[in-house]
């Protein structure tokens, strides 16, 4: 397998000829790496120059000045042809060979590179297996045939066929429906855990960039580069207004989807389990936030919530008393879906379980908020503003650099 | 009414004249094909080039076709060329228009999706673009072929040398025979018939995807004689 390559942009800038900067479609003084192996989302409205950035990577469309980098290469000191046969390229109207089967188009670099025709064939069963597929129900059929899905996932075959350390990908999800998009999207994601590419990749959409993206470039109109960070970073902490408009007033709930519980540091309730003393456990409760009593069972699982107005003065606690139930929530939970139950729940505490079900921590909504704000994101949210500038200047050159392109 | 004694005695000329009339009908086609495929590969992206193109090719197809054959006889005598030149400057404007429609007819992402992979322009053209096209290119040549079959008669003008079965339509005219006419003109009418059927079963062979999207093909294509008629007024107009 080969190994996957990073992508760096230098001072990239695509003008088209006639006007001057702020054209639909122009590139200025782009310049970003996307480290190998990683997923780099870039979005932004239409006419921003984030396909014209793509295409300038496999030399589709030239840059004006600039250079574009994979690995250490300068993409415009190798031969046309060959680049373009190691870069994977998917596109979102799929761009299938109708007059081909399915095997024959996923085979197609293969064959462009001279491979035999044995090794074409498994290679193209194996990618077909690898996207979903059933290559003997597939192979032999034409594209004409397929479903918007289908031909998705035999276009990101073909794009892999001659395993690429980079794959450039333009809205390849824009034409399927949401529930297919949906589940390609995840597909794409637990492929890109094995196969570990570099992928650049094109979308319009704040949501979908947020989730496919390792980093996410907001590009603006006229070609600039907004902001570059992680998607939790543009988030939190957006460089602009323009970026604060685009990834849109609810970035806060965006931002919810992309923490886990198991992100959040441990909190405790207080606990007791049925039979313990009632009024030791009514003076721990007294200060307690929530003013709640999490019963568990003998093996430590939930039971149910008591506040602490229905604890008895004397006795022992019993099970029966335990009727506010809240949500249940394990360590992969988005902190989204975590608050999105909260608010329909009795008790303003989720409580976190492991896998055999027992009582690991609670999840508040002030824990949540606290997580959120960008104070407690901590260096996270600093070093976001920090890093955009470092790659807006370009962080591979020299500052003095950035002057020397200007200048051309 | 038919003399059938007479068309008996006649057989064997019959199937002379049927296959010199066929050789003549496929070399013109074949040539004008290559022609037309050169210069549609040449100006499919040269729009000034193609306009001239099909402009010139339009204004030759509005010569009247007797008038032309008698106009090369003083150039070129009464030898092959004389029969050929015309027929072949005939199927010019129907097999470009068809062969550039088809390539046109190649979706953009396609072609981009080709770029892409790292064909060349020239693996491209071979690979993607040229097979894509030829539903539309096996269409302007059952129509090429169809009406060269129909025009190889007039060269019967050029005496009994050409014109293939047109030599009983001249020949029954002069003497005032109608068996004689029918003799040319029935036949030459089955062979068009016959062509045109086995250029469809070869299109069908050659496009085996295309057989579950019949709505792309369209049934009329550009080089319709409908088109021909408003195509040939406008290059006359300019």
């Amino acid at each position: 397998m080969t190994t996957a390559e990073r992508v760096v942009f230098e001072h990239v800038t695509k003008r088209y000829p006639g006007t001057g900067s702020g054209n639909p479609g122009a590139v200025e003084d782009l310049s970003l790496e996307v480290p190998a192996g990683k997923i780099c989302v870039l979005v932004g409205p239409s006419g921003c120059g984030k396909t014209t950035s793509l295409k300038m990577v496999n030399r589709l469309i030239e840059p004006t000045s600039g250079r574009i980098l994979i690995g250490d290469t300068d993409v415009m000191s190798r031969d046309v042809i060959d680049l373009r046969r190691g870069i994977g390229y998917v596109i979102q109207q799929v761009g299938l060979f109708p007059h081909q089967t399915v095997g024959e188009n996923v085979a197609t670099v293969p064959r462009l590179l001279g491979w035999d025709v044995a090794r074409r064939g498994a290679r193209a069963k194996e990618l077909l297996e690898l996207v979903g597929l059933d290559p003997a129900r597939y192979a032999d059929r034409y594209p004409s045939v397929l479903s918007g899905g289908e031909r998705q996932r035999v276009g990101v075959a073909r794009a892999l066929a001659a395993d690429p350390p980079v794959l450039l990908m333009d809205e390849p999800f824009g034409a399927v429906d949401p529930i297919v998009r949906e589940r390609l999207q995840n597909e794409l994601l637990n492929l890109q855990e094995q196969l570990a590419k570099t992928i650049l990749f094109v979308t319009h959409d704040i949501d979908e960039a947020i989730k496919m993206g390792d980093l996410v470039a907001v590009m603006e109109v006229g070609g600039h580069l907004a902001q570059f960070g992680r998607p939790d970073e543009i988030l939190a902490s957006p460089a602009s207004d323009f970026v604060a408009r685009f990834v849109g007033a609810d970035r806060g709930l965006k931002r919810l989807a992309l923490v886990r519980v198991g992100d959040l540091e441990l909190a405790r309730a207080v606990t007791a389990r049925p039979g313990d003393d009632a009024a030791a456990a009514r003076a721990h409760v007294a200060d307690a936030d929530p003013p709640f009593l999490l019963l568990l069972d003998e093996h430590d699982a939930p039971i149910g919530w008591i506040a602490a107005g229905g604890i008895p003065a004397e006795g022992t606690l019993d099970a029966s008393r335990a009727t506010g139930m809240s949500p249940l929530l394990d360590r992969h939970t988005t902190l989204k879906d975590a608050f999105s139950m909260l608010l329909a729940s009795d008790v303003q505490a989720g409580v976190v379980v492991d896998e055999k079900g027992r009582y690991r921590s609670i999840v508040t909504a002030d824990m949540i908020a606290e997580r959120m704000r960008p104070q407690a994101a901590g260096s996270g949210a600093k070093a976001s503003g920090s890093g955009a500038k470092a790659s807006g200047s370009g962080a591979q050159t020299p500052g003095n650099g950035a002057r020397t392109a200007d200048g051309s | 009414m038919i003399d059938w004694a007479w068309l008996a005695d006649h057989l064997d000329e019959l199937a002379g004249r049927t296959v010199q009339h066929f050789f003549l009908a496929a070399a013109a086609v074949a040539i004008g094909f290559v022609i037309s495929l050169a210069l549609s590969i040449w100006a499919v992206r040269r729009r000034r080039l193609r306009g001239f193109l099909v402009t010139v090719s339009g204004v030759l197809y509005t010569i009247p076709s007797l008038a032309l054959f008698a106009a090369l006889v003083p150039v070129t005598g009464l030898s092959i060329a004389t029969a050929l030149v015309p027929l072949v400057l005939y199927t010019l404007l129907i097999l470009m228009r068809n062969i550039l429609a088809g390539l046109d007819a190649v979706p953009s992402d396609v072609v981009e999706a080709a770029d892409a992979m790292g064909y060349s322009t020239r693996g491209r053209l071979v690979s993607v673009e040229l097979p894509l096209a030829l539903p539309l290119i096996v269409a302007g040549l059952r129509l090429a072929s169809v009406s060269t079959i129909g025009l190889v008669t007039v060269s019967g003008i050029l005496g009994d040398r050409f014109g293939g079965l047109g030599f009983f339509i001249f020949e029954g005219h002069s003497r005032s025979f109608p068996t004689e006419i029918l003799l040319g003109a029935v036949p030459s009418i089955l062979l068009a018939i016959a062509v045109d059927l086995v250029l469809q079963e070869v299109q069908r062979r050659l496009t085996p995807w295309a057989a579950h999207r019949m709505d792309v093909m369209p049934a009329t294509p550009t080089g319709a004689p409908g088109m021909l008629g408003t195509g040939a007024g406008t290059s006359s107009g300019t």
